[in-house]
Parts: C-alpha cells; structure tokens; sequence
C-alpha cells in the first residue's frame, strides 16, 4: 500500500512535468488568439481552471466534513483541511486573475458579477474555514467544529451564486442558460481542446498538492504525538 | 500583452508559493524528526 | 416534539428575564444601532439624494451590526460560572438549546429594530411608499434567517478565546445572499407602490431560512458536544 501510493505520487509528478510544457505550449502558441480581446483571452484558460480548482476543492472539503462527522477520524480531518488550503491557493489565483482579466475585457479591476461575487464570498467561507481550524484544542473537537462550518458554508455557496445573479439581472431570475464562459458563447474547437487540457492539468496539479499536503500533515500529526509520547516518558523518568 | 504577464507570473508565483510553503513545513518535520532523534537516543538521558 | 419547543420556550425566558434584570445588552445594541446611523449620515451628506437610494441597505446594515452584538453575548455570557455545561448537563435536547437561545436573540433584535428604524425614517424625512405589512414580512423574514444562522455560528465561535473577532468573520459571507436579497426586497418594497419584485427575493430568503434552519437544527448537536 505505502509502496503503491509512493509510485503513485511519482508517476503523479512526471506526469505534471510533461503536463506543464505542452499546457503552456497549447495556451500560448498553439491556440488561435481572440478576435475582440486579443492575446489577454489567454488567460482565460488558467482562470476557469483554477476557478474550477477552486469550487472542487470546497467540494471536497464538504465532503468530506459529512464523512468526519459520520465518522470521526484523523484522516478526513486532515484531508479537508489540505483541501481547503488549496482552495485558498486556487481561489486567490482566481480572484487575481479573473480581476486582471476584467481589467482588460471590461476595463474594470472588479465588475460585481456572479461568479466573480461568488469566488470572493467562497474565499472569505474558505479563510474562515481556515481560522476556525486554527482553534486551540484536541483534534476531535476542532474536527467536528469546521466539519459543521464546511457543511454550512458549502451550502452557501449555491445560494450565493443565484443569489447574485438575480441580483445582476435585476429583473426576473434565471437559474438556467447562458454560456459558461464570458467569450459568448461558441467556442473554437481548438480553443476548447486547450481549455478541456488546462483543466485536466490544474486538476492533476490539485491532485498532487493534495497527496503531499496530507502526507505532510499527517507526518506531522505522528512527529506530535511522538514528542508526547517522549515528553511523558522524559517527565516520568524524572520523577 | 502586459495583462497577459502579469496574469500568468501571479499564477505561477502563487503556486511556486504554496510549494515553498509545503517545502518549509517538511524541513521543519525533518528538524523535529532529528531533535527527537537525539532525545530517543541513550546517552541524551544519562547525561541529564 | 412538544417537550422540544416547551424546553425551548422556557430557555428563551431566562434569557429575557436576566436581560429584563440587566438591560445591558438590548440598551447596548440600541446605542450602537443610533451611532451607526449617525455615523451614516456623516459619511454621507444627509441634506443629499445619495442618502435615500442607501437607506434599505441601512436597515440591514443597522441590524446586522448591532446583532453581532448580542449574538456575541448569547453565548459566552454562558461561559460566566460554567453555566452553558450546567444546560448542557441538563435533560433537555441540544436542539432546545439552540431554539431557545435563537427565540431571544430574535427578540433583541426585533427590540432594537423596533427602535432604530423608525428612528432612520424620522431622522432622514423618508417616506414610506409601499405597503407597511409588506415591509414588515420581509423584516421578519430577513431577522429570522440572520438570527438563525447568527445563534449557530455564534455557538461554534464561543469555543474559541477571541469569539467576538471570529464571529463576524464566520458570520458576514455566510450571511451574503440573505443580505442582498433582504436589501433588494426592501428597496422594492420602500420604493414602490407594488411589490410584485419583491416576491421572488423574499421567496429566496424564505428558502433560505428553511434550509438553514433544518441544516442548524441537525448540526447544532456537534457544537455543544463537548469543550
């Protein structure tokens, strides 16, 4: 098992190095440039990549939270805990540049429209994620604490997006249709080809800072409570 | 075009960021691993 | 079912009744509603237009502010003389807790608005333009769902030494739709004689009052568990 799951994170890795090149080949040189927006279009890409990433993630850390609650265990604990920092990580970068973006196609920073709304509420739900976690306490207790915080606010996050979106229209809502992309609608074949790759390859990305974040947790977790273990024999010893 | 860069150096800023942090994380496991190391090892408890 | 709410009932009367004793927090949250609408109205210029298109968003500005106040206090003022494990060592239901706890806070909220909002009319001269019933509906409903999730999160920040930083913080996202939707409803409502748009916002704040209400319910247990 320990031997597979290490084989795992190499293949994992080479993949991601051959992944890399031939993404920022595809996005850069092989992909046609925007008619309207010109060579800015291409950060398109990336953005809906980790932006994508990035509700994944919270996904996950749901998810996961419903199984720690079910079944408390160290494991999910730590894993919706990497899973939200990476979260963090993904929806910074796509906060960032989906600003950029804005910057060039709309020639505003920041335009309040839903998705964008919607990653900065998930980003706030996210850090606050990560503060409650940083609670002082057993593990069993801070588990079920941000377990019960994640559920909530991957509850929320559906509600904000129809929420801000009604709120955009201003008129009556709309749950369903429009594109998924702001390039309106039809996308060039080889443009989505680039995106359908960009997306496998930030979720790879995701998938292999997810396998190292909890390996590292998780040693850490067993250099702790190692110290512990040394600390009471040492005060033992001692007496 | 300056867009364009700017977007993508704070992609991979951010993501060589997160790896620095992952990085510094292990090297301190590796200091605490070795620190503990020497407690394990006999002659630290005889000399207390 | 019935011991849940009667439970419930009488844990929201000891709230009131140590709050009829004191007065603090209620007084407190009152002061403080009228320094934010001061505070407003030097921030903009009140003789101005400017002041009436931010009026709707006022009152939940009002009340969301002033309410962090009291949620803060429902639940470390427990912590004084470990009363919160003499109700948790108590037998009743951590469900009655919750209900309890939210059924006062929603009625210092309900106080506080009963004093600030007419105030923020009198004091900026606005006049109401649609139906007062409508616009109690959406008050009630909107108060309802913040209360609600304010009382949940408020109990999970209270096991944390700084609660009163990290209440907001847990509090403010999580409360996003529910804050545009009750600030569009009232604009709605405020501005116009009918109120045909302000259904659909008051029907997703009412969606969201019961999902979140059964979600708190069902999750409330964890919180209290054990510290």
């Amino acid at each position: 098992m320990r031997l597979c799951s290490k084989y795992i994170d190499k293949a994992l890795f080479y993949v991601l190095v051959i992944f890399f090149p031939i993404i920022l080949y595809l996005v850069f040189v092989w992909s046609p440039i925007e008619k309207v927006m010109g060579p800015a279009q291409k950060i398109f890409y990336f953005h809906v990549g980790c932006a994508w990433v990035a509700f994944l993630a919270f996904f996950i850390v749901g998810i996961y939270s419903v199984w720690s609650l079910i079944r408390p265990n160290i494991n999910s604990f730590i894993t919706a805990g990497v899973s939200a920092e990476i979260g963090v990580l993904f929806t910074s970068i796509a906060l960032v540049t989906g600003m950029i973006w804005g910057k060039t196609s709309w020639n505003t920073w920041w335009s309040w429209e839903p998705r964008l709304v919607t990653t900065g509420i998930l980003w706030f739900i996210y850090v606050a994620y990560l503060f409650i976690r940083k609670m002082d306490g057993p593990w069993q207790k801070i588990s079920k604490l941000s377990s019960v915080f994640g559920i909530v606010g991957c509850l929320n996050v559906p509600i904000v997006f129809m929420a801000t979106r009604w709120w955009n229209t201003k008129l009556h809502p709309i749950v369903f249709g429009e594109g998924k992309n702001e390039t309106g609608g039809g996308l060039d074949p080889e443009m989505l080809l680039t995106l359908v790759f960009s997306l496998l390859t930030i979720t790879l990305l995701y998938v292999f800072l997810m396998r190292k974040g909890v390996e590292i947790e998780r040693m850490r977790m067993v250099v702790k409570n190692c110290k512990n273990e040394i600390m009471n024999k040492l005060t033992i010893r001692e007496d | 075009m300056f867009y364009l860069f700017l977007a993508y150096s704070t992609i991979w800023a951010a993501i060589a960021a997160y790896i620095a942090i992952l990085g510094r994380r292990q090297k301190e496991l590796k200091k605490e691993l070795n620190e503990l190391k020497q407690w394990c090892s006999e002659d630290y408890f005889q000399v207390r | 079912m019935i011991s849940v709410i009667r439970d419930a009932l009488i844990i929201a009367g000891k709230d009131i009744v140590s709050e009829l004793k004191s007065k603090q927090t209620v007084g407190m949250m009152v002061i403080f509603s009228i320094l934010v609408i001061m505070i407003f109205s030097f921030a903009f210029d009140p003789v101005d237009r400017i002041i009436r298109n931010v009026i709707p968003g006022l009152i939940w500005v009002i009340t969301i502010f002033s309410g962090i106040l009291g949620l803060n206090r429902s639940f470390v003022s427990e912590f004084e003389n470990s009363c919160l494990s003499g109700l948790r060592l108590a037998p009743v239901d951590p469900v009655s807790i919750y209900l309890g706890k939210a059924a006062a806070n929603f009625i210092f909220v309900s106080i506080v608005q009963l004093f600030s909002v007419p105030l923020l009319f009198i004091l900026f001269d606005y006049k109401l333009k649609g139906s007062f019933i409508w616009l109690l509906a959406i008050i009630f409903v909107g108060t309802f769902g913040f209360i609600i999730i304010g009382t949940f999160l408020a109990g999970l920040a209270a096991n944390a030494k700084n609660s009163e930083m990290l209440l907001p913080l847990l509090l403010l996202p999580l409360l996003s739709p529910l804050v545009i939707a009750a600030v569009q409803a009232t604009r709605v409502v405020i501005e116009n004689e009918s109120f045909g748009e302000a259904i659909s916002w008051i029907r997703l704040m009412a969606g969201y009052d019961l999902l979140f209400t059964a979600v708190c319910i069902l999750l409330f247990e964890y919180i209290l568990e054990d510290t």
